[in-house]
Parts: C-alpha cells; sequence; structure tokens
C-alpha cells in the first residue's frame, strides 16, 4: 500500500511541477521586457496611442521580401515595449544565452542574427497558439530595443519562414509604425 | 500479491518513463544532425553572425503553414516533406583569420563519422572554399551538410532527413538558407552536352 502512496505522491508532485513550469512561462513577453531591463540597467516606455499613430509617418512601410507592404500581426494582438534612447552596453552572447535560457521552454528560436559592427541583434522565436502562432521579435540596438510579440495567421507564418529575417524586421516597424486595431 | 490497480500503475509510470527517455535522447540519437555549439563563439569575433533553427517541430508547422494553391510555397512545402530539421549558422568577417583549423575540424570530424560521404563534384559560382556532404543510409539520403569557408566567411548548413543537391537548390534563400550558389559539375557537364 505504502508503495501505491508513494507512487501517486511522485506522479502528483511531477504534474504540480510541470503545470507550474508552465505557468511561470505564460507571461514571457513581461518577463522578456524585465530581463532585458535588468541586463542592461534599462526601462522600458508606455508609448501613448496619439504617439504611436504619430510614429507612423516617420518610417517606411513594412518591407517583405518580393512583396508590396501588408500586415503581419493579426488585429489587436500586439504586445509592444520599447526603450528608446538607453544605452545597451553588454556581451550580446551573454545576453544571447539569457534570453534563450529565459524562454527555451515554450517558444521555438527561429533565427538570430547579432552584427557587431552595427551593435544590433535580432531574436526571433516562435510557439503555437491554437490555429494561430505566436511570435516574438526582440531587437537591440546600441541606443534603443524593441520587444515585440505579435499572433499571426498560418499564412503570415509562411510568409516568416520563408524570409525570417526581412519578416521579423517588418514585424518589429509594423509594431512601431502602425497603430493599434 | 499485487492489485489490478498496482499492475496498470507500475505499466503506466514505465510507458511515461519511456516516452521521456526517448523524447530526450532522440535529438542525441539523430545521426545527421551536426553538433555546431563548438562555432557559437565566433559570433564575439563576427562582425555578422546568423544562426538559424528549424527543428522537426518547426518543420511540421512549416508543413501546415505553406498552402496548396501558392506554386512557391506548394513547391517548398514537397522539397521540404520529410526534412525534419534545418540548421544554419553564418559567420561574416572583416579581417582575415578569425576562425581557425580547429573550429573546423570540429565540425568535419563529424562529417567524418560511418554514413557521411563528401561529394566530390560539386563547385559554387561563390569564392571560396565549399564541401557538400550527404549521409547515406544504404542508397536513401538521411542528411546534407554543406561547409562553405572564405578568408572573411564560414557558412554551415545541415539539413536532417531526405534531401538531395537538387532539393537544396530550391531552398537556397528560402528557410534561413543563405544563397550558396551551389553547382553540381555532373549536371553542368550533362546541360553542356
Amino acid at each position: 500500500m505504502s508503495t501505491i502512496r508513494t507512487l501517486i505522491v511522485a506522479v502528483v508532485l511531477l504534474c504540480v511541477t510541470c503545470v507550474s513550469v508552465v505557468q511561470g512561462k505564460g507571461d514571457d513577453f513581461n518577463s522578456v521586457v524585465k530581463m532585458i531591463e535588468q541586463f542592461y540597467g534599462v526601462k522600458h516606455e508606455e508609448i501613448p496611442f496619439l504617439a504611436k499613430a504619430g510614429m507612423k509617418v516617420a518610417r517606411t512601410a513594412a518591407r517583405i521580401k518580393g512583396g508590396t507592404a501588408r500586415r503581419i500581426a493579426e488585429a489587436g494582438s500586439i504586445k509592444l515595449a520599447v526603450f528608446e534612447n538607453q544605452d545597451f552596453n553588454g556581451e550580446f552572447i551573454k545576453f544571447r544565452n539569457s534570453l534563450n535560457g529565459a524562454l527555451n521552454q515554450t517558444w521555438q528560436p527561429l533565427i538570430q542574427t547579432l552584427s557587431a559592427t552595427e551593435e544590433e541583434q535580432t531574436y526571433i522565436f516562435l510557439r503555437e497558439a491554437g490555429e494561430k502562432f505566436n511570435v516574438l521579435v526582440v531587437t537591440i540596438e546600441p541606443r534603443d530595443a524593441t520587444v515585440v510579440q505579435v499572433n499571426v495567421s498560418p499564412k503570415n507564418l509562411a510568409i516568416l519562414l520563408k524570409d525570417p529575417e526581412g519578416t521579423g524586421k517588418a514585424i518589429t516597424e509594423e509594431a512601431t509604425i502602425i497603430d493599434q486595431e | 500479491m499485487k492489485s489490478l490497480f498496482q499492475t496498470k500503475l507500475g505499466a503506466l509510470l514505465t510507458a511515461a518513463l519511456f516516452v521521456t527517455i526517448s523524447a530526450v535522447t532522440a535529438n542525441a540519437q539523430e545521426p545527421s544532425r551536426l553538433q555546431l555549439s563548438s562555432l557559437d563563439h565566433l559570433a564575439a569575433k563576427a562582425s555578422q553572425s546568423v544562426d538559424v533553427n528549424i527543428d522537426e517541430r518547426l518543420m511540421r508547422l512549416a508543413s501546415k503553414a505553406f498552402s496548396d494553391t501558392d506554386a512557391e510555397e506548394r513547391e517548398i512545402k514537397k522539397v521540404i516533406a520529410g526534412v525534419k530539421g534545418i540548421y544554419v549558422k553564418v559567420f561574416e568577417f572583416e579581417a582575415e583569420g578569425q576562425y581557425s583549423s580547429a573550429d573546423m575540424e570540429t565540425i568535419r570530424t563529424q562529417l567524418r563519422g560511418p554514413g557521411w560521404t563528401r561529394l566530390v563534384n560539386v563547385t559554387s559560382k561563390k569564392e571560396g572554399n565549399l564541401e557538400v556532404y550527404l549521409l547515406m543510409n544504404g542508397d536513401m539520403v538521411n542528411g546534407l551538410a554543406v561547409v562553405a569557408s572564405d578568408v572573411k566567411e564560414l557558412v554551415i548548413v545541415n539539413i536532417v532527413g531526405p534531401v538531395d543537391l537538387d532539393k537544396l537548390a530550391k531552398l537556397e534563400g528560402q528557410l534561413g538558407i543563405p544563397e550558396l550558389g551551389i553547382e553540381s559539375n555532373k549536371k553542368k557537364n550533362d546541360d553542356e552536352k
């Protein structure tokens, strides 16, 4: 009887551990924003809706390989954190390892680009979300950074997979240029 | 005497353990998957580096995402059918000699393993050295590796699963695979006839 009890306790403990890991990773967007703040000693800004609309005219339209400007993110799905005019000094390899470590339970790293000359880092992660897909794009530049999470349809996932780098940039531009509906 | 409940619970736990161990070791057992993490340190020296990871789960998503109605996507879908992973590392350097022969050896050692064959009749339109390897299992191709190196550039492409040079050529510029300019000399000779 004691064997059964031990086994049941072990199974329950295993289940509780798994659930808590999943729950802990539930709000990865905020975790990543906090991680950037702690790693680089910076603070993200809340962007007023009108300011965001104003940014629309300042930038070019989304650039997607082989096509014209188009929306990638599902309407209303954009989560955005912007860091402006702050210093992002730090070892990018160390940052990359921390970011991957923080997200590897629930997200799949798709593409990671580092440019030492431009001091620019881009990370794109993916995960399934029912019929749709979540895409998380982290961009770090010497003085600015953005974290964008969007939902995309299978059709737009195909566009992302065909040209991960270009589409990742387009998602970030779209989130910072186009006002959320 | 053990009750039916005990027996079932034991069997269930054994099955769960087996599934977990299988999942953990599946990756390690895939012989065509190269371990490329030994090159990660080069990112710190590189002016540009790109790391693409499309594992089996993402490949399944990709197959679902690509449409059958769009001609280009239909073609990609056909090419990647059965492919279990695409892994790419690209390093571009400003100065020469930033990667060592020891770095290359960590990859070549794996490509000298059982089943891997280097194709000799392959060149690239681009400058530099190009090595293409296939992992054969009888007549079946189970994986492909490309090592393209120049004094200021190092590119590794590893495709896990059934793939050949024609398929690779179709994937150049897609799914994070760079343009390698690969040409099969055999095919070129055939075309010249």
